[in-house]
């Protein structure tokens, strides 16, 4: 039996699926990527490996996330692909006929239109992560609630306050001045949710055709208070799927099989690379006034992989080695 | 000694360099242009200039302060008008002003005012007050004058031949001035690239954003290649006449673009914080589902260096079209 594995590397979280040949979710896995996004890949590897079942030899890996070229090098991924189209493939292989698809993370959030099981649109957040995952982690923390208890309490509310939700910051203290109003937390905590989805259609959702099915996925998803909010403001049911949280992994598993099919073998690094050292570092190359911070990823021995050159002149110097070896 | 005029590698030295050029050249003058932009010209400029600027002024201080230790003049013309009954963004109006008060230690400025708004002839009344710091001579300044727009002209014969301005500019260096062909494309789709040439030129600004769009086997025109018979004709169909220039050469082409058969896709690139980039966006995509169904992106750029963000949407937006085509 193969399986194959799908690394999606967020900002927030980082999440490792594990699927069969029939595009079954065998195994998934949900951690916090902490800023240390190699450790994160690592870590999840070690959990998997462990899990695995008996028989299971690993085909393919793909990776996505922002953190994908990263993990790529790390795993040795055959398909490393953006999250956009990651995340439709999975929804339109999870949940067949889908026609929206609204997905927000810990600092991006987008919508992705599909018809007839091809992406014909879509939308990303602009430069500004207002109204994402990270935001509602700030409040949550600020307000002292488990992020995980969110929504429930703002299922709870009976009488919504308006909150700001057109940038995070006037969000923040219009939510102060409501809580030292006397404002009860559900109301604010269902005002928020809100604010947020107001500020994703307006924003994100601006002139998109929104057809029913849809889905939410996402980090965020798994928040009930927005999931009420979407269905308020849409008047259509909005369905959360069973792995709404590691839909990039999934599309990013199903792309790596794909890919193998077509090249015919994995270059998986094995699930030895949890325990090599890994060690990231970057530097200033100084030899024009581009001032690149070039990082470089290797191992005990050699040098993997450098990037962020304008020039290439680090990047290629790695490639060419390569050939020569 | 010749007299050594500084232009700065920004704003609308893209759109009319090859004028300036051939003037300055025809008295006399040497031209020195600013370095390419880097990181440290833009963290100069950023850092010199207002700070609710838009990044392409920020960045024209950055160019002014590469420049200037090293000319006799800075040519930083006051445009206000460069078609009639139409104006550029009024911070250009204010460029010559806003750069004198708030970078120290200039070289004299050449500022004179180019606003045809109301006749053409003033620009050539513009040009022959630029022309008398070098000359006394009015032949001497209406020769200088005709080669400037002969320069220009076949500037934009490159452009309409396929040639970005930037190539276009390179190629006039290199004294390649009467080009026949288009140039060599490879690429299995055509996108249109909707922007101000100050944004989409500048390889550092827009992150390469044209080279990256051509490995990824796609073809890259914009507004330049059109002829401004196009332009006119198309922006015509707004119900009100669009009196931004800029802005109108982004419309209209958008437009032309939108109905043609080999464009799979337009991309608008505007600044953050461009007010007419925050409208023309929106009017070209109102437009562009209202008539056809093809893939619309708009990027915006500001200061930001890490390129993951620009990368992502690329690489979704060109897998979306070559999905898109598969399926049909």
């Amino acid at each position: 039996m193969c399986g194959y594995l799908g690394i999606d590397v967020g900002s927030v979280s980082t999440n490792i699926v594990l699927l069969d040949e029939d595009e079954r979710v065998c195994d998934s896995l949900y951690i916090r990527t902490q800023g240390q996004p190699i450790n994160a890949v690592q870590k999840g590897l070690e959990y998997i490996r462990e899990r695995i079942p008996e028989g299971m030899k690993i085909e393919g890996v793909g990776t996505t996330g922002s953190g994908r070229h990263l993990a790529g090098i790390i795993v040795g991924a055959d398909s490393v692909k953006n999250e956009i189209t990651s995340h439709a493939i999975a929804a339109s292989s999870l949940v067949p006929g889908v026609q929206t698809v609204l997905e927000i993370g810990g600092q991006d959030s987008k919508i992705i239109i599909l018809r007839n099981g091809v992406v014909a649109d879509f939308a990303m957040n602009t430069v500004c992560a207002a109204g994402t995952g990270s935001f509602l982690d700030q409040q949550a923390a600020r307000l002292n609630i488990p992020i995980e208890e969110f929504g429930d309490i703002a299922l709870k509310a009976g009488n919504p306050v308006r909150i700001a939700g057109r940038c995070s910051v006037f969000a923040e203290s219009d939510m102060i001045h409501k809580q030292q109003m006397g404002h009860n937390l559900p109301d604010i905590l269902a005002g928020l949710c809100d604010a947020l989805v107001r500020n994703y259609l307006n924003n994100v959702g601006k002139g998109k055709e929104i057809l029913e099915p849809v889905i939410f996925q996402g980090g965020v998803a798994a928040n009930i208070g927005i999931k009420q909010a979407f269905e308020k403001a849409l008047g259509v049911e909005v369905i959360i799927p069973e792995h709404y949280d590691v839909m990039g992994a999934v599309g990013a598993a199903i792309l790596a099989r794909d890919a193998v099919r077509k090249t015919g073998t994995t270059s998986f690094r094995g699930f030895e690379v949890a325990e090599e050292m890994f060690e990231a570092a970057s530097f200033e190359c100084k030899d024009c006034p581009n001032l690149c911070e070039v990082i470089e990823i290797r191992d005990r021995k050699n040098i993997l992989a450098r990037w962020n050159d304008k020039c290439g002149k680090w990047s290629n110097a790695i490639a060419e080695k390569k050939k020569i070896s | 000694m010749t007299v050594k005029v500084g232009i700065p590698r920004a704003l609308l030295f893209y759109y009319y360099f090859p004028m300036w050029n051939g003037f300055f050249r025809a008295l006399g003058a040497d031209v020195i242009l600013s370095s390419n932009t880097t990181k440290a010209i833009l963290d100069k400029g950023v850092r010199q200039s207002v700070d609710d600027a838009c990044l392409p002024v920020k960045l024209f201080f950055g160019h002014v302060l590469d420049l200037k230790d090293r000319v006799d003049y800075l040519f930083i013309p006051r445009m206000v008008s460069v078609e009639r009954k139409e104006y550029i963004c009024p911070k250009f109006l204010g460029l010559p002003d806003m750069i004198r008060y708030n970078v120290p230690d200039l070289p004299p400025i050449l500022d004179v005012t180019v606003n045809v708004s109301r006749s053409e002839k003033n620009l050539f009344k513009a040009f022959a007050e630029v022309g008398r710091v070098f000359t006394s001579n009015p032949r001497t300044i209406r020769k200088a004058y005709n080669r400037g727009i002969e320069e220009q002209e076949r500037f934009h014969r490159l452009n309409h031949l396929g040639y970005l301005p930037h190539e276009a500019i390179e190629q006039m260096g290199r004294g390649l001035l009467n080009q026949n062909h288009s140039p060599a494309r490879q690429g299995d789709m055509t996108i249109a690239l909707v922007g101000h040439g100050y944004n989409i030129y500048d390889s550092y600004i827009s992150m390469n954003l044209i080279q990256k769009l051509r490995d990824m086997g796609v073809r890259v025109v914009t507004p330049d290649n059109l002829t401004g018979t196009i332009i006119e004709e198309k922006s015509a169909e707004l119900p009100k006449k669009m009196f931004w220039t800029l802005g109108k050469r982004m419309i209209g082409s958008a437009f032309h673009y939108m109905r043609s058969d080999s464009i799979d896709g337009i991309i608008h690139v505007a600044s953050f914080g461009c007010g007419p980039d925050s409208f023309t966006g929106e009017i070209i995509e109102r437009h562009l589902r209202r008539r056809r169904n093809i893939p619309f992106l708009n990027l915006t750029i500001d200061e930001h260096t890490g390129e993951a963000g620009i990368i992502t949407r690329l690489e979704a937006y060109v897998d979306m079209i070559r999905l898109r085509r598969a399926a049909q």
